[in-house]
């Protein structure tokens, strides 16, 4: 069990703005361990972004600031490391990925420029070895013709593409981990079995760990190993795929899976979750779906549940399981 | 842009440039006949006191400069004359006007450049500083400071520097002296008021536009990408916002020229007395020395399209948006 | 009920109202022309005019919005410069407006008392005394009978400076009105006609881009002299190129919008359209440009006086600041007095300008 190559301990990322503080993510722990790919599930807002960002400390840092715990990497704390140190991890040990190619590459630059840029920065190679390596890296994440598109810009590409230029700039040193998020929310259907592909690919053959965001349930359930369910900044479940889609405990993720229309069921109409996803400025002191729960109890107003465990490594934050 | 296509765009453009001139010119004429006096009264009017036969130096006036032929006719003369280099004869100083912009023109030309130079530095410098540290004290300082700058009228400064630095402290000189030569350090001694008077309008504007330019920038996911790579603070503000953030301020500050520059010139010209341009537009204004004022403003348009032109084109060469497409 | 049918053809009462009146001011304006003499100066109907067209085109919307006005209006009252600005700018006005009646003459001249230093300072003087046959530096100090000092023909600074302040904010207004009204007009009609009339209103704004502004309006001010009416037409017509351009473009980005799309589906002509969907809405744009061309516009009219292409019958802050390079050496202080007043403007202008771009950009957290 204990092959976590990261572990993260009660985060906390708030956001100062200037009608409130949000409490984007309000005590997260998880690990990733090596090999799987663990999938952070959730609607916009729930956090996940903002928890993928602080791994790396990439959060904006006016608006956001990381206010406590810690993220382990290999006896280190990412949280408290210099500057340099952290400098050093960021594209070589560990990696991101982001939504959007199309803005996340910068627009002036190569498409080969930018795949080199963290191989020279990291593994100090020249020129010519540099640009080999390019080569081979783009070879393997499918981008054809990969000797003259290295000089394209990258407005020239396609957007799965793109999406593949970010992943093999992403590749290049070698990384340990894999954090994408929502890496193919911008792409089309067909695109994004592709790049999904990819990610298998690389889990299998590298041995590579991959943290994916995503609030696709589809994505989820081809790709992932475990997932962690989050909600309103806080884990409401987490669990190996299987538990989640089987046999999945919390009253959020029911309402997720009895959202998707499926072909075998006839129903009649869709079954939304009721209510609003709520607002994260001055979160109440209870469980967080309280307000949208249908089977909330008067504990759950007062105490914010704790992680139950149910079985093994299938936890849930809801006083129905205690 | 296909191949040959960045070709393409040069040559439209130039005929576009070309179409401007054109309009520019006649925009000219047009205002120049429809005043209220006409070029012979002016003419007039400035050696009526020393002629006795008003009626026949008008005749004269008259036939010299056509001005007895049909209005297009007028027209046409006026355009070939322009393109043949023949700018008239300035009365006042007894000199073709062409020869007197040729030995005029260096003086604004160094006072300008060496106030963009300045400007411009300085300005873009302090503007991308001041984005990368927003809302800390140093941007409220140099977004204030910009504030003063723009609103500052330069002429006032002109003179307050005066004051201050040549009466007040004997530190310059209060009129240029034109006797230096061009590459002394005298020279550049003499035009540290005139530079500041100028550039720092300009500046103040710079600076504005760096510092949105490198704001807007620093909001974009590529930013997040460099610095996932590990990148160095510096190499990602340096390199990758830099180069991004850099197309768009110059190609406004060369834009911008047509509105502030010019006029900024032309008084600080006037001020400090320096002998270019603009003080030479200004000195025939008052003696009703036409030709030289049509001519100068006209130069000035053309330096702005040229100006325009230039930028433009060498604009779509550098933003590989545009010509890689 | 012949009322109603009639304001229907003009688009409403206000509208028929607003023409009524026009035609009154038009009446007297031919009278005053053509057969009696001089009921007015010329002024004057400027002034009535585009008071008219401020009453029922700017105040009476801002009325009946007032929800709408009041939200802009927190949203401008939240930033502190802006409302510095705005105070001084009121302040301006009441100077303007009450000035002239609280302070000498401007033009009345007094050579034996210039070069009156302000008050709490005091000037060496040098004064030729015929019975030594030298010069005698003499300290003279302020008075309060003339409290900001005098000029070197005597004349008092705080009268010279209450009527320039009357002078630059008469042309601040007006000149700028006319700049915005042509561009306005040119940019709106150039989106929504399109084609090639889009093509030729472009390229001629593109011409009259291209002239230096500042050379531009010399070169109109020498052909047609420097009288202050022309001097605020010129710069009226030499600056509307910008406005053009910023309402052509956010006319166009407007036109594909829905809404507009849904008022022509739903069988709005033409000229409804214009009026009633596209000028309201690129009218918070125009504000804010407007109110950022005011200071441009005063600084062109004092740097015209400054160098003495000015009105000379008019007493404006450029023309002191003309004075005042002559006497650098002497009497400092007419030359700082008036560039005070002219930056300080100036300021106000900008921060309130700022502000109210501010507040009006959605995208803005104010």
């Amino acid at each position: 069990m204990n092959n976590a190559i990261l572990q993260i301990n009660e985060l906390k990322t708030y956001f100062f703005t200037r009608l409130g503080v949000v409490k984007a993510v309000d005590g997260v722990s998880f690990d990733l361990r090596k090999g799987e790919c663990l999938c952070l599930l959730g609607e916009s807002g729930c956090g996940k972004t903002a928890t993928a960002l602080s791994i790396l400390r990439l959060v904006d840092s006016p608006p956001g600031r990381i206010m406590g715990g810690a993220v382990m990497y290999h006896g280190e704390d990412l949280l408290q490391s210099t500057g340099a140190r952290l400098r050093q991890i960021r594209g070589n040990r560990i990696a991101m990925i982001f939504q959007d190619p199309q803005s996340s590459l910068n627009p002036v630059f190569t498409v080969g420029d930018q795949i080199m840029e963290p191989i020279r920065l990291h593994l100090k190679l020249g020129q010519r070895p540099a640009r080999e390596r390019a080569l081979s890296l783009m070879a393997q994440v499918g981008i054809p013709q990969a000797k003259e598109r290295m000089k394209y810009y990258p407005h020239q590409f396609s957007g799965g593409m793109k999406q593949r230029a970010m992943i093999a700039a992403a590749l290049s040193c070698d990384p340990e981990i894999l954090i994408a998020d929502e890496p193919t929310t911008a792409l089309d259907t067909t695109i994004k079995a592709q790049i999904l592909d990819i990610f298998r690919d690389l889990k299998q053959q590298k041995d590579m760990s991959i943290l994916f965001i995503t609030h696709d349930l589809g994505t989820v359930a081809g790709i992932a190993d475990r997932i962690i369910v989050m909600y309103g900044g806080r884990i409401a479940e987490a669990g190996s795929v299987l538990d989640i889609f089987d046999r999945p405990k919390h009253p959020y993720t029911w309402g997720l899976l009895n959202c998707l229309p499926t072909i075998s069921e006839r129903r009649e109409k869709m079954t939304p979750i009721p209510g609003v996803i709520p607002s994260l400025i001055d979160p109440p002191q209870g469980c967080i779906f309280y307000p949208r729960c249908q089977w909330h109890m008067p504990v759950c107003q007062e105490k914010r549940p704790e992680e139950f465990v149910i079985s093994g490594e299938h936890i849930v934050a809801c006083y129905l399981h205690k | 842009m296909k191949r040959g296509g960045l070709q393409n765009y040069i040559i439209r453009r130039l005929i576009y440039a070309f179409l401007i001139a054109f309009g520019v010119v006649t925009i000219t004429f047009i205002l120049l006949r429809i005043g209220p006096s006409s070029p012979a009264d002016k003419y007039l009017a400035n050696i009526s006191a020393r002629t006795q036969n008003p009626a026949r130096v008008i005749e004269a006036v008259e036939a010299r400069y056509g001005l007895d032929k049909p209005v297009i006719q007028q027209y046409f003369d006026y355009l070939v004359n322009l393109a043949r280099g023949d700018w008239g004869w300035s009365f006042s100083t007894s000199l073709p006007v062409i020869e007197l912009i040729r030995r005029h023109w260096i003086y604004s030309f160094q006072l300008i450049l060496l106030s963009m130079l300045f400007a411009s530095s300085l300005g873009i410098l302090i503007g991308i500083y001041s984005a990368v540290k927003q809302y800390t004290r140093t941007d409220y300082i140099a977004t204030f400071f910009s504030f003063i700058g723009i609103s500052i009228p330069n002429f006032w400064l002109g003179i307050m520097l005066i004051l201050v630095f040549s009466v007040q402290l004997g530190w310059f000189k209060t009129y240029y002296d034109t006797g230096l030569p061009m590459f002394s350090l005298a020279n550049l001694k003499a035009l540290i008021l005139p530079v500041i008077t100028l550039g720092t309008g300009m500046m103040a504007g710079y600076t504005r536009y760096a510092r949105s330019s490198t704001l807007d920038n620093l909001r974009k996911d590529f930013v997040k990408t460099a610095r996932a790579k590990g990148l160095p603070e510096r190499v990602v503000i340096g390199k990758h916002v830099f180069r991004n953030a850099i197309l768009p301020i110059i190609t406004i500050i060369m834009f911008d020229l047509a509105g502030v520059v010019f006029g900024g010139a032309y008084l600080t010209e006037i001020i400090f007395g320096i002998p270019g341009l603009g003080r030479v537009s200004f000195n025939a204004i008052f003696a009703n020395d036409y030709p030289v004022v049509i001519t100068i403003t006209l130069i000035g348009a053309m330096v702005v399209l040229l100006t325009n032109l230039t930028t433009d084109i060498v604009y779509t060469w550098l933003d590989p948006r545009i010509r890689y497409d | 009920m012949a009322i109603r049918r009639i304001s229907d053809i003009f688009g409403g009462r206000r509208h028929l109202l607003f023409s009524g009146l026009l035609l009154v001011l038009l009446f007297v304006f031919l009278l005053d022309l053509l057969v009696i003499d001089h009921i007015f100066g010329p002024f004057v109907y400027f002034y009535l005019f585009f008071t008219l067209l401020i009453i029922f085109y700017g105040i009476y919307p801002l009325y009946v919005n007032r929800r709408l006005t009041r939200y802009y209006w927190e949203r401008t009252k939240r930033h502190r410069l802006a409302v510095i600005g705005l105070s001084f700018i009121i302040f301006l006005v009441a100077v303007a407006i009450l000035g002239p009646f609280l302070t000498q003459d401007p033009t009345e001249v007094d050579f034996p008392n210039k070069n009156l230093p302000p008050v709490g300072f005091s000037a060496e003087q040098a004064i030729y005394d015929r019975n030594t046959g030298n010069f005698i530096t003499t300290e003279t100090p302020g008075t309060w009978h003339h409290p900001l000092g005098t000029d070197d023909k005597g004349r008092d600074m705080l009268a010279m400076l209450v009527s320039g302040t009357r002078i630059s904010l008469q042309v601040g207004l007006m000149a700028t009105l006319i700049a915005i009204f042509i561009g306005l007009i040119m940019g709106v009609v150039s989106a929504y006609l399109g084609g090639w009339a889009d093509n030729a209103l472009m390229r001629f704004t593109d011409i009259m881009m291209t002239f230096p502004f500042f050379l531009l309006l010399v070169f109109i001010v020498f052909i047609f002299g420097p009288s202050l009416w022309f001097i605020i037409l010129a710069i009226g017509l030499t600056g509307w190129t910008g406005t053009a351009r910023l309402v052509r473009s956010e006319a166009l980005s407007l036109r594909t919008r829905d809404f507009i799309m849904a008022s022509k589906s739903l069988g709005a002509s033409d000229r409804r359209i214009v009026f009633r969907h596209l000028i309201p809405n690129v009218l918070s744009s125009v504000i804010v440009i407007a109110t950022l061309s005011i200071p441009g516009v005063i600084l062109a009219e004092a740097a015209l006086s400054f160098i003495g292409l000015g009105d000379p019958t008019v007493t404006s802050w450029g023309l002191v600041l003309h004075a005042g390079q002559r006497s650098l050496d002497t009497a400092w202080w007419i030359a700082v007095e008036p560039g005070i007043m002219l930056f300080l403007t100036v300021l106000a202008f900008n921060f309130l300008g700022d502000g109210i771009r501010d507040a009006f950009d959605p995208r803005s957290q104010v």
